[in-house]
């Protein structure tokens, strides 16, 4: 067999790549536009939801900080003006070198507190409590720093008092109902472990005191395409895997989790790069191997609001990130993979995962290599060729504009025609340059995973304050 | 392109791909144009609402005081068009009001003939449709479509069905209970809170009896899912439900859901067997009760529980010790420095603190 031959039989393994890659994304539109109709008949049955408050489940809101000086004042502030009757608010202030602690101290008048405080899943060690003055249902933890995330979570796991807890990172913007439309899992099914809501970007929204003000679209194309991405990715990404009960991720921006659930399966991974995934999965192969009924929910209503990278540095960082995360969580729970016991979680979510989000990257790259080799090489039929390529892009195309369809369908949230057509425009170019340097991105984290990288507490550069910017 | 989707002699996975592009590229145009389209319905149909709003909402203000506004007002010319927006807002200013006004508001609805629209409304297939029928039939009391409404209760759509369950309440509430109630442990996937609502607006005079019934009859756990709801009924029938239940049911979930609904002092030495229970949730339930209705000689029990190997059984026991009337700042001073429990000290401290009394 000539190279030449070795070479052109690889782009069968291409081909099926592609075939795959696309039937298992479509696939999920389907599942994704079923279940968002099915949600949404059923949405309007909640609203005015409180009118018998005791029969809410009370909410703990843990929020982690790490130097969170500039936007912690107005995102407490904005977290105790939450819709929702009984809920208390644990912000843990990881050890923060700056002056996020006496911020707190200074606002809320937080005082120190005798708390009998109970270490049921391991962190790093409590320097002490506090209570504030003005509103008693605020408490900050502050702790010896732990190197990551997860430490300081489960810091604030070990002070949460209510069945269920809710992560929420400093930085994000929540809907003022979001904990009453995130707990209608845990009421409507007790097996429900842990539920996810939708993310989205907020660069480009109003923000006033915390608070999403003005729905709008970044001007920059960086946030700009990630508002599509996003879109993507909780539209069908997340619902399409959440009817099987086979939903890997929960955003660490923002996810709710039945407690004691999550106390016995040791709490969050402070080793895990990617602590929200790891976690995810950890209930997944834990709840399967005892054999125990569970669920993990996903509700597609707009809950969150986050600042999204506006540098290629910034997204550069959190693309390996993630990629890294992804990596190190399938490996931790590989007893999932094609498990008899698994359902759809070893058998299709694990292996999709495995196959075209982890290593998809290589198969992308390689197939962006082959192709400038073969047309170097003389090798390349290029009607084929263009053929293929358009194909693809216009999948991806496809892809996009069935999830922008999706929300115009349920939540229509970006208001004016000027943002579909910025949005219809962004699907398009995003296939030019940015999904190739995206691949790269990726296949870097996951060389990094492969090295053994260290992980640490990363934050964005952000262009503005959550504190008040339109 | 064109070569490759019709010369005989193209491979055929490549022909297959080149209709796929084209396919591909076709549903990515009539996609963009459904929602372009969608975008356009929307923004129509909010106008169309704002206008219908503006012209009807004067005309529903003035018949809400009114009965004989009612009956005489100029009703607005109601386009065929329209005629659901109206219902909406119809169901929406009914859903706000009570008394003489909801009569207003049904003399009204009878002269736009809204009786008829929802009948209508309720032969199309759309949930929606549907679901703003009942709602509209139900607002309006009509007996008539009783039997087709309580079909409806069994949809497997939860939407419609606890609606046609309110739609029932709102036309005879006596006869709704007696059939809802029983149903309520059976709906597990209808909102709690619409139940509860719902529950209210029949009243406790209606709701005591059957529910005392349900729950009675029920096994063990649909009578924790239906306890939820006791505190809708009335104070003594929750107090007779709840003691007898404490006395008779062994399920620690049944005991401690009854605990929670226990207000008088009737069965202490059950009640103090409880905190000894090996659930720990139902000595926690015990230890917060007696926090409410404990007496002097009740202190030893709860400070036992504050050695409990259960935090929140200690932690209930320290609230309810700092709660306890009797026992002044010296007397909880007393007590938290005579226990040699380092456990038993910090819980203390904490519940002391929650009070004001570090």
């Amino acid at each position: 067999m000539t190279a030449q031959q070795v070479v052109l039989s690889l782009q069968w393994v291409f081909l099926a790549y592609f075939i795959l890659i696309n039937l298992g994304y479509l696939a999920q539109n389907v599942i994704a536009a079923l279940g968002i109709r099915r949600y949404l008949q059923t949405a309007d049955q909640y609203a005015g939801e409180g009118a018998f408050s005791s029969l809410d489940v009370p909410i703990s809101i843990i929020v982690p900080a790490y130097n969170e000086s500039v936007a912690i004042v107005t995102a407490v502030k904005a977290m105790l003006q939450l819709e929702y009757p009984d809920f208390e608010l644990v912000v843990v202030n990881d050890g923060s070198k700056d002056d996020t602690l006496q911020k707190l101290i200074d606002e809320f008048n937080m005082r120190p507190f005798p708390e009998a405080y109970r270490k049921r899943v391991p962190c790093q060690e409590i320097n002490g409590m506090y209570r504030s003055a003005l509103n008693s249902r605020l408490r900050v933890v502050d702790k010896i720093n732990g190197g990551s995330k997860a430490d300081a979570i489960n810091a604030g796991l070990n002070a949460c008092r209510y069945p269920l807890i809710c992560v929420v990172d400093a930085d994000s913007v929540l809907q003022t109902d979001s904990l009453r439309r995130v707990v209608r899992p845990f009421l409507e099914d007790s097996t429900t472990v842990a539920v996810g809501g939708t993310v989205r970007i907020a660069n480009g929204c109003t923000v006033r005191s915390g608070f999403l003000e003005k729905v709008g679209l970044p001007r920059g194309f960086l946030p700009l395409v990630q508002v599509v991405e996003y879109l993507r990715a909780f539209l069908f990404g997340r619902m399409g895997w959440a009817p099987m009960n086979a939903l890997l991720i929960i955003s660490g921006a923002f996810g709710v989790f039945h407690k004691e659930t999550l106390v016995e399966v040791g709490g969050f991974n402070p080793d895990a790069v990617g602590e929200d995934m790891e976690l995810v999965l950890r209930l997944h192969r834990i709840m399967k191997q005892q054999r125990r009924p569970y669920r993990i929910a996903f509700i597609p209503d707009p809950v969150c609001w986050t600042d999204a990278p506006e540098t290629f540095r910034d997204l550069r960082s959190q693309r390996v990130r993630w990629q890294h995360g992804l990596g190190q969580a399938l490996f931790l729970n590989r007893w999932l993979m094609f498990n008899p016991r698994g359902g759809a979680v070893s058998w299709l979510a694990v292996p999709f995962y495995l196959l075209f989000e982890l290593f998809g990257p290589i198969i992308e790259v390689a197939g962006y290599l082959f192709f400038i080799l073969c047309g170097i090489m003389g090798w390349l039929a290029w009607p084929e060729a263009l053929l293929f390529l358009s194909l693809a892009i216009a999948l991806g195309v496809l892809l996009s504009t069935s999830s922008i369809l999706l929300e115009e369908l349920s939540f229509h949230m970006y208001p004016r025609f000027r943002h579909l057509m910025l949005l219809y425009l962004v699907a398009i170019l995003e296939n030019f340059g940015y999904r190739q340097l995206t691949a790269l991105w990726r296949m870097q984290g996951l060389y990094r995973w492969l090295r053994g990288g260290k992980h640490e507490w990363k934050t964005i550069s952000r262009s503005t304050s959550l504190s008040d910017r339109n | 392109m064109l070569d490759l989707l019709l010369l005989p002699d193209s491979d055929g996975a490549v022909r297959f791909a080149a209709w796929t592009m084209v396919c591909v590229a076709v549903l990515v145009v009539v996609l963009f144009l459904y929602t372009i389209g969608l975008r356009t319905a929307t923004v129509i149909g909010a106008e169309r609402q704002r206008r219908l709003n503006e012209e009807w909402r004067a005309v529903l203000a003035t018949v809400l005081l009114s009965e004989q506004e009612a009956r005489t007002i100029k009703l607005p010319v109601l386009p065929r068009h329209q005629r659901i927006n109206l219902l909406e807002l119809w169901n929406r200013t009914r859903d706000t009001v009570q008394g003489s006004a909801a009569d207003n508001l049904r003399i009204m609805g009878d002269r736009i003939g809204i009786i008829s629209i929802a009948e209508r409304l309720l032969r199309r297939r759309q949930l929606q449709s549907q679901i703003l029928a009942v709602q509209t039939l139900g607002h309006m009391a009509h007996e008539e479509s009783w039997d087709h409404i309580a079909a409806l209760t069994g949809s497997q759509h939860m939407a419609l069905s606890i609606t046609a369950a309110g739609a029932l309440v709102d036309i005879d509430p006596q006869r709704a209970v007696q059939m809802l109630v029983p149903l309520i442990a059976k709906r597990r996937d209808w909102p709690r809170t619409r139940v509860s609502r719902m529950l209210r607006s029949i009243g406790s005079g209606l709701v005591s009896e059957p529910l005392y019934r349900a729950v009675r009859s029920a096994d063990d756990t649909d009578r924790v899912y239906l306890l939820q709801f006791a505190q809708l009924a009335e104070h003594d029938i929750v107090d007779a439900l709840a003691a007898e239940l404490i006395r008779e049911s062994k399920n620690p979930d049944v005991l401690a859901a009854a605990l929670k609904l226990v207000s008088g002092r009737d069965d202490i030495p059950r009640l103090l067997s409880l905190t000894q229970h090996d659930a720990s949730f139902v000595r926690m339930q015990a230890a917060r009760l007696l926090g409410r209705i404990g007496q002097p000689e009740h202190v030893p029990v709860l400070e036992s529980l504050l050695h409990d190997s259960h935090w929140w059984v200690r932690y209930r026991a320290a609230q309810a010790i700092a709660s306890l009337p009797f026992l002044g700042p010296n007397a909880l001073r007393a007590l938290r420095e005579r226990q040699q429990d380092l456990y038993a000290r910090d819980i203390l401290e904490q519940a002391y603190s929650e009070v004001g009394m570090a």
